[in-house]
Formats: C-alpha cells, sequence, structure tokens
C-alpha cells in the first residue's frame, strides 16, 4: 500500500473540520474524494502533504509513519500537491516556478529531459517560458502548477480541486492529462474535486465526504450509479 | 559646480550605508512579513564588534569578518528566541517583541561599552583619489566599493543559485515552498544571516565613515530604514536600494543647497507620505 490515512482528526480552533476519516491508496491508483464545499475536502490533502497536520490519527507513505514528518521531507520522499488554485508563485518565471519543484534534488534528476516532457505535455508552458507566474491565466496557471508538482518525478500526487475556474473544455484537458499520467505513466493520484463526474469518471475507486466524515466509499462506476451520489452530486 | 558634484559623492555614500542596512530589514519583511526593528541594534552591534576586533588586531578584515560573524549569530538568536515564538500572534506582537531587543540591545552596548561616544580610528589601506580637482577621501571609496560589492553579490545570489529561488520562493508563498521541498527554516535562517552580516559592515562603515560609535547609533536608522523599506515596496530589496540611494543623494543636496527649516531626518517620511499617496504599494511593491 502507498498511502494509508487512519482515522485522522483536524480542527481549526473550535470549528472541527475532520472528523475520523480513513482511507487508502494502492500504487498506481486514482482515487477521489468528493464532496461539497467545505466538507474538508482540502483539509484531509494538507494534511497528507503536511502543511497541516492532523492533531488526531495516522499517515503512513510506503508503510513509514509520516504523521510528524515536516512538509517539505514530505515533498522530498515522493509527495507532491497542485494546491487550490493553483497557487504558482506569482513573481517567478514558468521556468524558475518549476526549478522549485527540484530544489534540492537537481543531481538525482535529469532535469532537461524532465522540462522538455512537461513542456511536451503543455506546450503553452514552453511559450511562456520567461513569463512571470501572476501575468498567466487562470488555465496556464494550472497547467503550470501540474507541471511544477510533477517535474520531480513523484511517486503520490495530491491533486485539490483542479478544476475549479476553469473553461469546461480545459477542465476536460486537464483531467485527460491526468488520466493519461495515472494510466500511461502509472502515478499515483489522489483528487479532490468537487466535480464529481469529471472525478469520478477517471478515478478507480471513490470517497464521499460529507461535514468531516467520509459517508460513502467504493469502486467509482459504483458510486456513479448509487442514487445518493447522482443526486446530491451528480445533478441527476 | 565642484561642490555640488561633492555634494553627490557624498549624498551617493550616505545613499550606500542607508542601503545596506535596509537590506536586511527588506529581506526579513520579504520572507517573514514582521517590521524587524531590531536590526537597527544588530547595525549597532557591529560598529560595537568591529572597533573591539579592531582595537584587539589592528586588522580591518579581521574586524569586518568577525563583526559579521558576530552579527549573523545575533540576528539568528534574535530569529530563533523571539520571532519564532511570536510568530503565532498578530503581527504587531513580534513588532513589539523587535522593539524590546532594540532597547535591550543599546541598553547592553551602554552597560558594556559605556554612554560615551567612541572613535574609530581605522586607517584604510589604500589613499584619496583627486579626479579633476575633487577629492574623493578613501573612506568613500570604501563605502561605495564595498556596496558595490555586497549588491553584486547579493543580486548574484537571488537570482542565480538554488538558495536564492528558494529565497524567493518563500517570500512568495512560504507553505507551497515547502511543498516543493524548500525547508523554509532553514531559508530564514539565512535570511537572517546575510541580512545580519550587512548590517554589521554598515554599522563599521557608518562608524569609519563618522569615527564614532555609540550605544544609540541605531535609533535613526531604526526609524529611517522602516519608512525606507516602505517607499521602496515592502519586502522588495531593489525597491529599497533605489529608495536608499534617492533618499541619501537627496537629503545631502536639499540640506546642502536648499534651506530648509525641517531636520534632516524628516525628509524620509515626507519621501514615505508622497511616494504613499502617489503609489501606495511604493516605488516597487506590488499589491497583495
Amino acid at each position: 500500500m502507498l498511502l494509508e490515512v487512519k482515522d485522522i482528526h483536524i480542527s481549526y480552533g473550535d470549528i472541527q473540520a475532520i472528523c475520523g476519516v480513513s482511507f487508502c491508496l494502492e500504487r498506481g491508483e486514482l482515487v477521489s474524494i468528493i464532496g461539497a464545499n467545505g466538507a474538508g475536502k482540502t483539509s484531509i490533502l494538507n494534511s497528507v502533504m503536511g502543511i497541516f497536520p492532523p492533531q488526531k490519527g495516522a499517515i503512513y507513505f510506503k508503510g513509514q509513519d509520516i504523521t510528524t514528518m515536516p512538509v517539505h521531507q514530505r515533498a522530498r520522499i515522493g509527495i507532491r500537491i497542485v494546491p487550490e488554485r493553483s497557487r504558482v508563485f506569482p513573481r517567478l518565471t514558468v521556468y524558475e516556478n518549476l526549478m522549485t519543484g527540484v530544489y534540492g534534488l537537481k543531481n538525482k534528476l535529469p532535469i532537461d529531459e524532465r522540462v522538455s516532457w512537461l513542456y511536451e505535455v503543455f506546450p503553452i508552458l514552453k511559450e511562456r517560458h520567461n513569463q512571470i507566474g501572476s501575468t498567466l491565466s487562470g488555465g496556464e496557471q494550472q497547467q503550470l502548477s501540474i507541471a511544477r508538482a510533477l517535474i520531480s518525478d513523484p511517486e503520490l500526487l495530491l491533486v485539490d480541486e483542479v478544476s475549479m475556474g476553469l473553461m469546461p473544455k480545459l477542465v476536460e484537458q486537464v483531467f485527460g492529462v491526468l488520466e493519461q499520467l495515472n494510466r500511461g505513466h502509472g502515478l499515483t493520484i489522489l483528487l479532490v474535486e468537487q466535480n464529481a463526474f469529471a472525478s469520478l469518471n477517471i478515478s478507480a475507486r471513490g470517497y464521499v465526504l460529507e461535514t468531516g466524515t467520509c459517508v460513502l466509499h467504493g469502486d467509482a462506476k459504483e458510486l456513479m450509479d448509487n442514487p445518493r451520489v447522482k443526486e446530491v452530486y451528480l445533478g441527476h | 559646480m565642484r561642490l555640488f558634484i561633492e555634494q553627490l559623492l557624498n549624498g551617493i555614500a550616505m545613499g550606500s550605508i542607508y542601503a545596506l542596512v535596509t537590506l536586511g530589514l527588506a529581506l526579513v519583511y520579504g520572507i517573514m512579513r514582521i517590521l524587524h526593528v531590531a536590526h537597527a541594534a544588530v547595525f549597532t552591534i557591529g560598529a560595537y564588534a568591529g572597533l573591539f576586533l579592531f582595537q584587539l588586531t589592528g586588522s580591518l578584515i579581521v574586524a569586518f569578518l568577525g563583526s559579521m560573524a558576530c552579527c549573523a549569530l545575533l540576528g539568528v538568536m534574535i530569529e530563533r528566541f523571539v520571532y519564532f515564538p511570536l510568530m503565532k500572534y498578530p503581527p504587531y506582537v513580534p513588532l513589539i517583541g523587535s522593539i524590546a531587543v532594540m532597547l535591550s540591545i543599546e541598553e547592553v552596548c551602554r552597560l558594556v561599552a559605556g554612554p560615551y561616544i567612541l572613535t574609530f580610528p581605522a586607517k584604510l589601506p589604500f589613499p584619496d583619489v583627486y579626479l579633476g580637482g575633487i577629492q574623493i577621501s578613501s573612506t568613500l571609496i570604501a563605502v561605495y566599493s564595498i556596496t558595490a560589492a555586497v549588491l553584486l553579490v547579493l543580486w548574484y545570489i537571488t537570482t542565480h543559485t538554488e538558495l536564492g529561488l528558494a529565497m524567493r520562493a518563500t517570500s512568495q508563498d512560504i507553505s507551497i515552498s515547502g511543498a516543493m521541498g524548500i525547508n523554509s527554516h532553514v531559508i530564514i535562517t539565512l535570511t537572517f544571516v546575510m541580512g545580519s552580516a550587512i548590517a554589521a559592515i554598515a554599522g563599521m562603515l557608518v562608524g569609519i565613515y563618522y569615527n564614532q560609535v555609540y550605544p544609540t547609533m541605531g535609533t535613526v536608522p531604526a526609524y529611517k530604514t522602516l519608512a525606507l523599506i516602505v517607499v521602496g515596496g515592502l519586502g522588495s530589496v531593489p525597491g529599497a536600494v533605489i529608495a536608499s540611494m534617492l533618499l541619501g543623494t537627496a537629503e545631502t543636496l536639499l540640506i546642502g543647497y536648499a534651506n530648509i527649516p525641517l531636520p534632516r531626518d524628516a525628509l524620509a517620511f515626507i519621501a514615505m507620505i508622497g511616494v504613499l499617496m502617489w503609489r501606495s504599494e511604493g516605488l516597487l511593491g506590488s499589491s497583495r
């Protein structure tokens, strides 16, 4: 098992965001966590990344307990995140943004090869090579954010609300890239989304989160057929 | 004309010294969003440490290096023992802590070295230069060349090294830089090391330039550099350098030529109010 999250609890002051959530990911899986706004999806990703660790519970990556491991060390052992609203570094160029993704790994990775591959996957980034992050459009920033997370060749990619604020055509394109990375390159992806249809459509399994607890989980196709999921998240 | 050039040269020297002190403040604000008022006290310690080491060894190089090391250590201690524990509170709490540190260091200087003005009798190892009948003192040459070297090294580090990239990324989004594998604690510590070592250089240069070292020599720089980082654009290092150079030159020329009934130090705040009315984010700041 690549990632195992056991009974985590997260609160911000008096507000309980996550209450006893557990889930797991096998290597090479693409798993979705769906839920409404405020259900606690981002809190889960931030706790796995180490940006906001859980107050209770445990997180294991490749069998190692990483619950208290600092965020930068988690990044170096192969966990990367595409954060909500992309959060590219606004005053760094596209290339410099990519280079932050290989900080401390320059001698261990064929950087030029990785950059060339990413420029093939996201051709617009090649065109914008020397442009600073804040001048890119929302879709371009999202692509840069994904590329920045991928450049270090991670073992686990955490993707937070990648469809937010994107045009439907771009959403399709971005989900296509994620599916390709999972199926073609075997990359393990944990996808957190409000766009339940798009995310479950490319996932093997899914978890449904409501007010900080996991209310449903199972095979993605079964979840898409579930009447409750259909009614609440798929609008049928 | 000759008087004008001499005043201009003095103004540039003054601006260079302001730039060296303001740099550390801009670096720290850029990365931690803290108004590091105690930086002015680090500058004072730089002057004292340099003077004592110079008296002890007679070598300016040893004095400069020793003073830089001493201030780098002091900067790291301030970060670890004052700012780090106070970071979880609203920004005015570390600011009050910073003011407390500055006043404490001033008192320590007064207790250890006495309340008197000490002289810094350093003789620079190169002569004055005469250009077209204008004398450029060796002290001025030292101020220009050291400032240029510091700016060049800092520019190279921030734009051409992995550390510089990490510093810029951390200053723009500290939690996401962590998620990229950047250890923000190490980056913050190194920022304090660099800023404090530069403050030590500034302290020594001021001591040599005015031939004076005294416990409250950081008081005026403390508030003037705050005005300068606001004028330059909070957190913008190039903005801080430009604002410092403009202020140093303007102060010297205005005092020399215009009969302004205001104290010299008020000019920084008049400039700050003027710039903020015209451009609220400062000269090179970005609106966040």
